[in-house]
């Protein structure tokens, strides 16, 4: 047995003792039964098809602190001005390793048809039925989404009523602390978005301090027929942490989901968005933004599952990687037998600012229907030599001149991103001092 | 102003410039002409500082600084503007704020104070009318879409802005009708004032119709071979280049 696999011990037998610890007892055998199917698999090893490129064995060699432990004393409302969120949204929910913290949170007078709430809190109030929430989405077959299932110590329930418009985002934040602690987080989000309603929810994983932690996320969304979802997915851990995340989305007839998914953080980086579009009329739109640097390794591996006809995906994916830095895209698409008039397009763009660095792009389309229009493409390039002189003519210093390049390649996906908060946070990560988009709204008004 | 002597310089391996000597002075007009492949695209590269122009022996000298010592940026800073041949496009990067970030990185360099958003845009405003240029093209990306004639009005839109104290036009009328030539001219002619100087690369004769040059140079196999008034350009436009080669190597 791995030491990874050691730190369950006493996880482990709370959970055969079936002991409360505080979550929805009907939940108990789902944990069990996603427990003893990780502990008999471990985590992935680089065997495995999808993890090729992502290798968990520095992981698996490290024990873990499993308990959640919400640093009551040490994290308080100065979170907010030590760190720049992307955004400041009324509504929050706020997670510290894995612990829900209502007082950090804010989800008074929430829009009318809007519910958000800890289902460790909902149980403790006496609403048993929560567990159902739950219980219907964990049907998943993965190691890592076992992992989370098994030993969750909370989970954060979004639900939106029929016919309603959330007009303001919905900031779902977790923070990992806690100084040379290997806490390992189990954040579950679970959205259900029901017929013809409208959200924007924005997930954010941050660290404070030195960050060693482990993250292991699980975010489950659920569109009814005609619902639009849009997901905006950051990660800005500590370069000490290590990030995983899984994003499954099951979209009904005419529903929309939109998913934005930024990684600039964490030494080692995995996150897996898998997009059923499960009837006719849903669509989803995938955009992602990495940036790895000095030995930092992310890796984004999407699935788009055209299960019936007359479904639409549209997918780009910028990768950004210098020093030596690692990337890794993988965009798979199955077009089911019979799915016919279904589009699918998917793009990878890659810019390498190093000689050391490495990407890994890898399209991966399989398709069982013929009256389809798919096209993919995949790019590899530098910053071009040509431009870079352009703006030192000019007069820019060369470093300047090199942000000003890298940003521009990163604002094809940034464009698409309806919050202005986030585009400003992405801007502030390359240009000293941001200032791209005040001027753009000073020009514009001019 | 600037003081070329002896300026050698190769590209890949092979020696284009066999020996340049230029001396502009403060205000002066200096035409550069020959034909293709004579080295005055490279002379002008040499100058901005571009990577892969190898300078083998020569010197540079601008305002009593050694010119082929500073990086790109710095010669901006000195006061050098290049104006190119083929401008480029640069997606995702906005005209004006690239703009912006240039002739801050030059006040910086000088030590002057940066120009916040509302400075510099009624800056950017006063020269959009000087020079004729359709506002619409501020609000886009660099050069991105835009035709010949934009590009090249971008490029004196720019050099208006930054106020260089020597200009090179690298065959800026290249490719422009007479209406978008005329325009181009009047944008370099606004910025005479006794004190800039220009050098002016071209092929032809007719910019300098609007332009009027103080000297005309003919460039041939990588070196100054003739230098002449104005009306050595109107010369060379009715007889070529073939009777200066002539001469030469008579």
């Amino acid at each position: 047995m791995d030491l990874f696999s050691e730190s369950f011990g006493q996880a482990l037998l709370l959970l055969e003792e079936n002991g409360s610890d505080g979550m929805p007892p009907l939940l108990r055998p789902v944990q069990q039964d996603a427990a003893s199917r990780f502990m008999a698999q471990g985590l992935p090893t680089i065997r495995h098809e999808d993890w090729k490129y992502t290798n968990l064995v520095p992981l698996s060699k490290r024990l873990f602190h499993v308990t959640a432990h919400d640093d009551r004393e040490m994290l308080s409302h100065d979170v907010f001005r030590e760190i720049r969120f992307s955004a400041r949204c009324k509504y929050r929910a706020v997670m510290v390793n894995g612990g829900f913290r209502p007082d950090l949170s804010n989800l008074e007078s929430l829009a009318h048809g809007l519910k958000v709430y800890s289902i460790r809190a909902a149980s403790a109030a006496g609403h048993d039925d929560v567990a159902n929430t739950l219980e219907c989405s964990i049907n998943r077959e993965s190691a890592l989404t076992d992992l989370n299932t098994a030993f969750l110590h909370d989970a954060v329930v979004v639900e939106l009523g029929e016919g309603i418009t959330v007009p303001e985002p919905l900031h779902l934040i977790f923070i990992g602390s806690g100084d040379a602690s290997n806490f390992l987080r189990l954040p579950r989000v679970i959205i259900h978005a029901s017929r013809n309603c409208s959200i924007r929810i924005i997930e954010e994983y941050v660290s404070v301090g030195h960050d060693q932690g482990l993250t292991n996320a699980v975010t489950e969304i659920t569109l009814d027929e005609g619902a639009t979802v849009h997901h905006h997915r950051l990660q800005v851990e500590s370069r000490e942490a290590s990030h995983i995340g899984r994003i499954y989305a099951t979209a009904a007839g005419n529903s929309r989901f939109l998913s934005d998914s930024v990684s600039f953080g964490a030494s080692l980086a995995r996150i897996d968005i898998d997009v059923a579009l499960a009837e006719q009329g849903a669509s989803c739109r995938l955009n992602g933004l990495f940036v790895a640097g000095g030995n930092q390794h992310v890796d984004h591996h999407t699935l788009i599952d055209h299960v019936v006809g007359n479904t639409h995906s549209d997918e780009l994916y910028r990768g950004i990687i210098d020093e030596r830095g690692r990337g890794v895209f993988n965009g798979k698409v199955i077009v089911r037998k019979d799915a016919q008039k279904i589009s699918a397009r998917q793009t990878s763009n890659n810019l390498l600012l190093s000689r050391y660095a490495e990407i890994d792009t890898k399209p991966q389309l399989e398709i069982y229907a013929d009256d389809v229009i798919c096209a993919h493409g995949a790019t590899v390039g530098e910053l071009d030599a040509d431009a870079s002189f352009y703006l030192r003519s000019r007069g820019m210093s060369e470093e300047d001149a090199r942000a000003l390049l890298t940003y521009a390649f990163a604002e094809r996906v940034v464009e698409d991103i309806p919050v202005e908060g986030i585009r400003r946070w992405i801007e502030n990560r390359f240009i000293r001092g941001g200032g791209y988009r005040d001027f753009m709204e000073a020009l514009a008004t001019a | 102003m600037l003081e070329i002597k002896k300026l050698c310089a190769e590209v890949d391996g092979t020696e284009i410039l066999k020996g340049i000597d230029l001396r502009v002075c403060a205000g002066e007009v200096h035409a550069i002409m020959g034909p293709n492949g004579s080295g005055k695209s490279t002379l002008a590269h040499v100058l901005a500082g571009r990577e892969g122009y190898t300078v083998t022996s020569g010197s540079a000298q601008f305002n009593g600084k050694s010119l082929l010592d500073l990086a790109p940026e710095e010669r901006a800073g000195e006061g050098v503007f290049l104006a190119f041949q083929y401008p480029v496009e640069i997606p995702g990067v906005n005209n004006v704020y690239m703009l912006k970030a240039a002739l801050n990185g030059i006040r910086v360099y000088r030590g002057e104070r940066e120009l916040n958003a509302v400075e510099f845009l009624k800056l950017v405003k006063s020269r959009v009318k000087t020079i004729g240029m359709d506002e619409k093209l501020l609000n886009r990306p660099v050069n991105e879409g835009f035709s010949g004639g934009e590009k090249k009005r971008n490029e004196i839109f720019q050099m208006s802005v930054l106020e260089p104290r020597l200009a090179i036009l690298d065959e800026t009328d290249s490719g422009l009708d007479i209406d978008a030539l005329k325009t181009v001219a009047n944008g370099v002619n606004a910025l005479r004032d006794g004190q800039r100087s220009f050098v002016i690369v071209t092929h032809y004769q007719r910019m300098l119709d609007y332009i009027v040059p103080d000297y005309v140079h003919v460039l041939s196999k990588g070196r100054i071979v003739k230098t002449g008034g104005k009306e050595l350009a109107l010369e060379l436009e009715a007889r070529g280049y073939d009777w200066v080669n002539d001469e030469v190597a008579a």
